[in-house]
C-alpha cells in the first residue's frame, strides 16, 4: 500500500495545479480572515458581534470553513482526471484490486488536505492577528481556543478531501462532480439551512458539522435573520464526529463504486 | 522475468446493451511466439483483450495468464505488460512523469524509467509535456509503460498506429526478439501487411467469434494473408 501511496502523491505533484493548492490555503484561511477583521463583522448587514469578542473571532475564523470546495475539488480531480484523461486503465493494470487503488488515493488526499488545512489554519491565524493589530483592536479570543478552532477547520478540509475523492469515484465525470461539489456547498446546503422544518437537519450537514468545530455559522445568523430562529449547532466534538462520519461514508463509496465497473 | 507464461481463454462472453460483443470465445497463445490477434473494427478484439486484463468483467468464460486470472496475479504489471490506446496520459504531465507514477505503483526504481525511455526512443522527449506528443510518441511512450515491469507477457493493441515506417521496423525486431526471449506476445492488429512480417501465430476474430486459429503457415496457407484474412471473414466477393 505504501507503493500505491507514494505514486499518487507523485501523481498529485506531477502535474502544475498542485502548485496553486499553497495559493488557495493562504487565500483561503489569509485573505478571507483578515478582509474580514479590517472590515469588522460589527459592519456586517446585520451586524455581529465584533473581533474583540469571543464570538465575533469564532465568526471571522468560521468563515474559514466556507471555503472547503477547494481541498473537495482537489479530491475529486484525483479520481474523475484518470476517467477524463483514460489514465484509469494504466492505474488499474498496474494494480487491478482497485480498492488498493482507491485506497491509496484517499490516505495521499487525507494527507495533502491536512497539508493544505495547516497552510489556510497558519495563514488564518497570521491574518487574524494581524490584522487586528493593523486595525487597533485586540482579539477577544484567547490563543489556546483559536488555536483549537484553527486546529479543527484544518482537520476539516482533510476530511473534505476526503469527500471529494468519494464523490469523484461515485460520478466519475469530471464536469458533473464539480458541479454538485459547487451547488451542494454554495446552494443547496445554504438553502436548507433557512428553509423552515429543513434548517432542523443542517446541524447534522457537512456544513453544520463544520461550523460546529467554530462555535459560530454565518449561515446560522442568517437563518436568524429571515426566519427568526436558526437549529443550534452541535456540540465541537460531536460535530467532528459527524464530519468523520461524512469522511467514512466517502470512503467507503470511493472503495466500492469502481469494482465491479467495467473500463472501456 | 519470471517462467513463461500462456494464456488461456475460455467461452468468454460480453454483451453491451443489445450488441453480442464477443461469444463463446476460445483460444490459447503460446510463450515464445509472436501471435496475431486479427480482425475488423468492432469485431471484438479490444472487448477480448480489456476481459483478459481484468478490465472488462466477461458474462461469461475465463481469461487466464500462467492459469490466474489477471487480478489473481501476484505481481501483475510485472507478469503483463499492456498497451492499449493511444490515450491514457494526462496532458499536463512530462513523458517522464507518467513513467515514474507506474514505477512507483511496483516499486521499479527510477533508472528503470530512464532504460525503457531509451529502449523505446523517446528520452529526448521525456521532459515535454504529453500534450505535446505525436500519436508516434503517444504509441512509444504506452510501450514503455508496458514495458516498465520487465514483464515476460506482452498484451499490444495496434501498436503500429501513427508509428513511421522506421519505427514499424523498429516494432517488429523488439517484439520478436522479446518473443524469442521466451516471452509471450499478443497482438491486436487490422494491418495485415505488417501482421504477416510479425507474426508466427493468427487467431482471426469476426463479429465476435474466433472465425479461424493457426500458424501462419496454416492460415495462409501459401496465399498472401491478407487473402486469407479476407476469405475468413466472408468478404471476399
Amino acid at each position: 500500500m505504501n507503493r500505491l501511496v507514494r505514486a499518487e502523491l507523485r501523481r498529485l505533484t506531477s502535474t502544475p495545479l498542485w502548485r496553486w493548492g499553497p495559493a488557495a490555503a493562504v487565500l483561503s484561511g489569509g485573505a478571507l480572515t483578515a478582509l474580514c477583521v479590517l472590515v469588522g463583522p460589527e459592519r456586517f448587514d446585520p451586524p455581529m458581534p465584533g473581533v474583540a469578542t469571543e464570538a465575533g473571532t469564532r465568526l471571522v475564523l468560521s468563515l474559514i470553513g466556507m471555503t472547503v470546495l477547494v481541498p473537495a475539488l482537489f479530491g475529486a480531480l484525483a479520481v474523475t482526471s484518470e476517467y477524463r484523461h483514460r489514465t484509469i486503465a494504466h492505474t488499474f493494470l498496474f494494480e487491478p484490486r482497485r480498492h488498493r487503488v482507491l485506497g491509496a488515493k484517499l490516505a495521499a488526499y487525507t494527507i495533502a488536505g491536512a497539508v493544505y488545512g495547516l497552510i489556510t489554519a497558519a495563514a488564518g491565524a497570521g491574518a487574524l492577528y494581524g490584522a487586528a493589530a493593523a486595525k487597533g483592536v485586540a482579539v477577544g479570543a484567547d490563543p489556546v481556543t483559536v488555536a483549537q478552532v484553527l486546529a479543527g477547520l484544518a482537520a476539516a478540509q482533510a476530511v473534505y478531501a476526503v469527500i471529494g475523492v468519494g464523490l469523484g469515484a461515485l460520478i466519475q465525470n469530471q464536469t458533473a462532480t464539480l458541479l454538485v461539489l459547487g451547488a451542494y456547498l454554495y446552494m443547496v446546503e445554504h438553502a436548507l439551512a433557512i428553509v423552515p422544518g429543513f434548517n432542523l437537519a443542517y446541524p447534522l450537514l457537512p456544513g453544520g458539522a463544520t461550523a460546529a468545530l467554530t462555535e459560530a455559522s454565518l449561515m446560522s445568523e442568517a437563518a436568524v435573520e429571515v426566519t427568526g430562529a436558526a437549529a443550534p449547532l452541535l456540540p465541537p466534538l460531536l460535530g467532528a464526529a459527524v464530519l468523520l462520519a461524512y469522511a467514512l461514508l466517502a470512503s467507503a463509496a470511493a472503495v466500492l463504486a469502481p469494482m465491479r465497473r467495467d473500463v472501456v | 522475468m519470471s517462467l513463461p507464461h500462456r494464456l488461456e481463454c475460455r467461452g468468454l462472453a460480453k454483451r453491451f446493451g443489445p450488441v453480442d460483443a464477443v461469444t463463446d470465445l476460445s483460444f490459447d497463445v503460446e510463450p515464445g511466439r509472436v501471435t496475431g490477434f486479427l480482425g475488423p473494427n468492432g469485431s471484438g478484439k479490444t472487448t477480448t483483450l480489456r476481459m483478459l486484463l481484468g478490465l472488462v468483467r466477461p458474462d461469461a468464460g475465463t481469461a487466464l495468464i500462467g492459469g490466474r486470472a489477471y487480478r489473481d496475479l501476484a505481481e501483475p504489471a510485472r507478469t503483463v505488460g499492456a498497451a492499449l490506446e493511444d490515450t491514457g496520459f494526462h496532458p499536463a504531465r512530462t513523458g517522464r512523469d507518467h513513467l515514474r507514477v507506474y514505477a512507483a505503483m511496483i516499486g521499479c526504481p527510477d533508472d528503470r524509467v530512464e532504460a525503457v525511455l531509451e529502449l523505446t526512443g523517446i528520452a529526448d522527449a521525456a521532459h515535454r509535456r504529453t500534450d505535446g506528443y505525436s500519436t508516434g510518441m503517444r504509441r512509444r511512450l504506452n510501450l514503455a509503460t508496458a514495458l516498465l515491469g520487465d514483464p515476460p507477457v506482452l498484451v499490444l493493441d495496434e501498436p503500429t498506429n501513427g508509428l513511421d515506417p522506421e519505427g514499424i521496423a523498429w516494432l517488429r525486431r523488439l517484439l520478436r526478439g522479446l518473443a524469442a526471449e521466451s516471452r509471450t506476445v499478443l497482438v491486436a492488429s487490422h494491418v495485415l501487411s505488417e501482421a504477416e512480417r510479425l507474426v508466427d501465430d493468427v487467431l482471426v476474430m469476426h463479429h465476435g467469434k474466433l472465425v479461424a486459429a493457426g500458424t501462419l503457415a496454416a492460415i495462409t496457407g501459401g496465399d498472401t494473408l491478407e487473402h486469407a484474412f479476407l476469405q475468413r471473414i466472408g468478404a471476399l466477393a
